[in-house]
Order: C-alpha cells, then structure tokens, then sequence
C-alpha cells in the first residue's frame, strides 16, 4: 500500500513541483516568469541600494568593506546575500551640500537642460513641421543628413568646436582664411548649450515630425482662414494639439541633456559651480588630491539621481512612446 | 508718453517691418517656405557638427610632431596610424592596433577595444533586453512599476553609473571583486587599472544601463505583433515555446537587427564610464584616445583618430540607411 502511495504522491516540495509542472507546463512558464521578473528588479535596483549603503556607512568605515556580514543559519556560517551598512550617518545627505556648493551644479544641470530643451524645441518645431506637413523636393535627403549627422561621434566635433569656443578664428576649412573671430565660450553655458542642441535635436525632430504630420489638414486650413499666419498656425494650433509629442520631446531632451557626459565634463575646464560646471563637476568634486570622500559621494549620487527617478515615474508613458517611435530613426 | 497720437504712430512703425516680413512669408511658395524652416537647424548643425568635422579632417592632414602640427602631409597620418607609427602620441600604453590578439593586446589597443565593447556590450543587451520585452509584453498587477524600475538605469546620468560601478569595484571597498577575482574573471588587487578588468566592468556597466533601452525597442516590434496569431497557434495545440520561435521571434527579427546595429553605432562612441570607473589610459576607447592625445597638445593625432572613428561610424549608418532604404526615414 506505501509503496503505491509513493509512487503517485511523490514526497518532498520539489517533486510534487515537477509532477504537477508535467502535467500543466503553464505553470512552468508562470515559474519562469517570476523567477526573470525578480531577477530583473534586483539586478536594476541593487547599484541604487549600494549607493544608499555607502552614503549612510561613515567614510572612515568604508574602506576595508566588510559589508557582507556573516550571519548564522541552521549552525553554519554563511555570509549574508545583501550588503549591510556599516553604522548609520545620514548626516552625509547634509555634508554633500556643506562640503561643496553641490546645489549650484545641479542648478547648473537644471538651467542648461532647461535653455536646451527650449532651443530644441522650438528648432525642431520648425523642422518638424516642414518634414511632417509639406511637400518639396530634396525632402528625403535632408532628412537622411540630419540622420547621418546625428550618429557622428562627438569625439569628432571636440577639438576644432574647443578651438572656436576658447576664442580663436573661425577659419573657412581647407584655408588660412579667417571668417570671423569667435568670442570666448569655454566656461559658459553657451559652450555646452549650443553642442547639446545640435547633439539631441534629430531625436526630436523625428518626433515631433510623427505628431505634426498626423494634425488634419482642415485644421490647419481653419486657422488661417481665421487669419493667423503661417507661423501661427505652426505655434498656436498645431504645436498645442500635438502637446503629448512635444512633451516626449521635451521630457527626452531634458533627460539626454542632464545625463551627457562628454561636453559636461570638457567645456568647463574646471569643475567649478562658478565655471557652469554641471553634475559631473559636482560629483567627481569629492574626489580631491588628498582626500576621497566615498560616503559623499554615494550621497551625492542618490541626491543627483532623484530628479530622474521622479521624472521616469511620472513621465513614463512619455518616455516608452518616444524612445520607440522615434529612436529606432535616431 | 508725450500724446496717445505720437505713442500709436510708435507702435505702427515698430510693428511696419514686421508685417512686411509676415506678408513676404505669406506669399512665399512651399518649397522656400519650407528652405527658409529648414534654416536654423541647418545652421546649427552646419556649425556644431558639419564645420568641425571638416576643420578635424583638414587637422588630420598635417604633420603630427611633438611640438605641434608640421607641413601638409596629405594621407601620411592615416598611413602612421596604421603602421603603429602614430602611437607614441598616445597617452600611455595603448597602441592603435592591437599588439597580440589575446585579451590583453585587444583590449589595450583602441581599435579592437572600442569594437570589442561594442559587440560584448550589444549581444548582451541584446539577450537581457529581450528578456525584459517579454516580461512587459505580459499583462499583470503592477505591471506600470516594473516598467519604471526596468527603464530607470537608461535614465541614470552617465556620472552616476559610473559611480555606481566604480564605487562596486574599487578594490578596497567593492564587495564584489573578491569573488570574482576568486572566478578568474578580475584582477584582485589593482582591478580598475587593469586593462582587462576595467573593461569588463565598463562591459557590464554599459549593460545595466542600456538593456531597458534595447527591452522598449524590442517592446515594440512585440506589440506590433497581430495577437489572433496567437490564437491560431492555441488552437493548433502550440506550446508557449513554440510560439515563440515560429510566431515571435521571425517576426521581431527584422526590428532587433536594426536596433542592434544602431546601438552599436552608439556603443562606439563610448567615454565617459571609462573616465570615471578607470583612466582613459587604461582604457583605450577611440573617443578616448580623441580626447587625451588633443588635450596632451597633439592636434594631428586627435584630428586623424577623430576622422577614423567618424569614418568608420560613417560606413556603418551609411550602409544601414541604404539597406534600410526609404524605411529609415
């Protein structure tokens, strides 16, 4: 009689798992599932939890990590799956802004993400408009050059665009001859306000293009028989009705341009809040020739990041519709 | 503010040159209308993109010397740079070519490193972010959160990933060196100067922030998918695997390939987390090699390098866009 019983009820979790997986393999995939889905959360979310622990451990501690503490389980020593603070200091969220004026580069970060954000909107409001609602020649190969343009590495621009901003001639290419003289960039927002635009302005003209193009004609047509002008019509009726692609627009600049590194980094010669420079200035500030602040800087990270993190909470559906209608073009 | 007669005679002067240029607007044919559009954005890319990459072509085509850039020499860099003769104007070790083709010659040269990374970091993204897509393409409680947790890292600024990694592999903090140094996989001590470990860190680095990337686009394709295939391949008794491979995956094949091959165009440009979790003189990416040689003085270099990347980068789009044809647009 037992060893029937075994043979259909098999004994331990795990087999009764797998016999009922045979039988009903959705369960299988269910599993599967969850099992990816807890992956993924953890695999996204740990680097912000390391931060976390970091910046509340004090500085003194973090060196010789030790973050993995041992703990017992059924009699054996294992370690612990997760990092655990060593101390608790969330004063370091204070000494961020106490040791540098960390608030002013991310006022920095803030204006030029805003100034950015309206050039290329406006810029590619015009260029939208053109490319989603008229028809001429020479349509689709300007469309493919700002395409090209838009995937040159910017390694490729930074030496002559350093030249021009730090104040010398602008020459005409392949001659000594001079255009004109540029006026002395470098340390001022127009230095990375104006490589940003050109950087992230495709994105949203392919776009906004999308939005502008889908507007009825008759729309259009009603307002100038209204007698708005051309621009008008562009600015008060189109560019409103397509509020969620200019918002997508808007969001995505915003993010690209608070996230950049490369021109972040070079056109404020130094990081200096005085100088424009942005977060990245900021943040690798606690890094001096005598001293690391690792604590401040896994706190000025986490402070660094809030902005984005809100902005994808909220803007979410923005972002989606935007990467995938308009970055598989860019 | 003297009489309302001479305030409104102002105003209609001041307004004169404007209506002017509203009415000439007005009468304009499509086409100029829409060239006079075009203008500011041609402007500023002409300025910020166009008239720099023909100013660093024209640098590339003088004489690199160590007290600065030397007579016409046409060609002659590219052909240094080729041989391995323009290396001793880059900073530290690295080479242009690789040296030896195992780990360690490829990843000191900027060549095959800057390749390397892209493809490592792109076939991984590529697998993770499919993962993901499917995950989302499923309906479930709460599925809005897990998409912001999924999408978070691509919005994470490029400083603080970098942090993030740094900060988990510095050797004297990071927990995690110790294991994986026990794997084989890191150098224990040292670890973000050694060429090899710090791109491999740079490699997952790239693929934490870049898979939610790779899941939207594949996400799409998905969703694009005519869900009464589904139903169909129920009826015919398909299991879930099976759908996947006769219904799923030939039919987001064509979207995975193109993205693939942009973000790849874009993993070339890679920088700024080597600048932070290493030294762009451990880590030899092309953009690297740009900016240090240009910064160490040597204009020539960094111009020829600059033009070889855009080169390169170049081809690729170029026969993407030809492949793709009228698609791209």
């Amino acid at each position: 009689m037992a060893t029937i019983d075994d043979a259909d009820e098999p004994d331990g979790p795990l087999n009764r798992w797998v016999q009922r997986a045979i039988e009903d393999p959705e369960r299988v995939y269910r599993a599967l599932f969850y099992t990816a889905m807890v992956f993924f959360m953890v695999t996204t979310l740990f680097p912000f939890y390391w931060l976390l622990v970091l910046a509340v451990t004090p500085n003194s501690e973090i060196i010789g990590g030790g973050f993995i503490p041992e703990i017992e389980l059924f009699g054996a020593t294992v370690p612990f799956p997760l990092p655990v603070p060593q101390g608790f200091n969330p004063g370091a969220f204070v000494d961020v802004f106490r040791e540098i004026p960390f608030h002013l580069y991310m006022l920095n970060s803030f204006a030029l993400a805003v100034t950015t954000t309206i050039i290329v909107l406006v810029v590619a409001s015009l260029a939208g408009y053109v490319f989603g609602r008229l028809e001429f020649p020479g349509r689709a190969v300007l469309m493919l050059a700002i395409l090209a343009v838009s995937y040159f590495p910017p390694a490729a621009f930074v030496v002559p665009l350093y030249d021009v901003f730090a104040g010398n001639a602008v020459n005409i290419p392949f001659t000594d001859v001079a255009l004109f003289q540029s006026i002395e960039l470098l340390n001022t927002p127009g230095s990375m306000v104006l490589p940003f635009s050109a950087l992230f302005m495709p994105l949203s003209i392919f776009i906004l293009t999308t939005f502008y193009g889908q507007i009825p004609d008759g729309l259009e047509d009603a307002a100038r028989v209204e007698g708005t002008t051309r621009l008008g019509a562009l600015f008060r009726v189109i560019m409103p009705l397509s509020a969620p692609g200019v918002a997508t627009a808007a969001v995505l600049t915003f993010i690209s341009v608070y996230n950049e590194y490369f021109f972040s980094s070079i056109m404020a010669t130094s990081p200096q809040a005085g100088n424009w420079s942005p977060l990245v200035g900021g943040i690798l500030s606690y890094q001096t020739q005598y001293t690391t602040s690792f604590n401040l800087m896994a706190a000025a990270s986490v402070v660094g990041v809030l902005p984005m993190l809100i902005l994808v909470v909220v803007a979410q559906e923005r972002i989606v519709s935007g990467l995938t209608s308009g970055a598989l073009k860019e | 503010m003297s009489t309302e007669t001479a305030g409104g005679e102002r105003e209609s002067r001041r307004s004169g040159p404007l209506i002017r240029v509203t009415r000439w607007m007005e009468n304009l044919s499509d086409t100029t209308y829409a060239y006079l559009l075009l203008t500011p954005v041609f402007v500023l890319l002409g300025s910020i993109a166009i008239y720099p990459l023909l100013r660093t072509f024209e640098m590339s085509l003088f004489a690199q010397t160590f007290t600065g850039l030397g007579e016409f020499v046409g060609p002659g860099n590219y052909v240094d740079l080729f041989t391995g003769n323009m290396d001793r104007y880059l900073p530290g070790q690295p080479t242009f070519l690789p040296q030896s083709y195992g780990v360690q010659g490829l990843v000191t040269s900027a060549l095959t490193m800057t390749l390397l990374f892209a493809f490592v970091s792109v076939f991984f993204e590529t697998i993770i972010g499919m993962g993901q897509a499917l995950i989302l393409d499923q309906d479930f409680y709460g599925r809005r959160w897990i998409r912001a947790a999924i999408i978070i890292p691509w919005a994470v600024p490029v400083v603080i990933q970098g942090m993030m990694f740094y900060l988990m592999f510095q050797p004297s903090i990071g927990f995690l060196t110790p294991p994986l140094a026990d794997l084989g996989l890191l150098a224990p001590t040292n670890t973000l100067n050694d060429p090899a470990s710090a791109t491999f860190v740079i490699i997952v680095a790239d693929i934490w922030k870049t898979s939610a990337f790779m899941a939207l686009l594949i996400l799409a394709g998905l969703q694009s998918i005519d869900r009464g295939l589904y139903d169909v391949a129920k009826v015919a008794g398909a299991s879930k695997w099976q759908q996947f491979k006769h219904i799923t995956f030939p039919l987001i094949l064509p979207t995975i390939a193109v993205a693939v091959l942009f973000r790849s165009v874009a993993a070339m440009r890679v920088y700024g987390i080597i600048d932070i979790v290493s030294s762009c003189t451990v880590v030899p990416s092309l953009s690297c090699m740009v900016v240090e040689s240009f910064f160490s003085g040597f204009n020539a270099a960094a111009g020829t390098i600059a033009f070889t990347t855009a080169a390169i980068i170049g081809l690729v789009v170029m026969s993407l866009i030809l492949w793709q044809g009228e698609e791209a647009i």
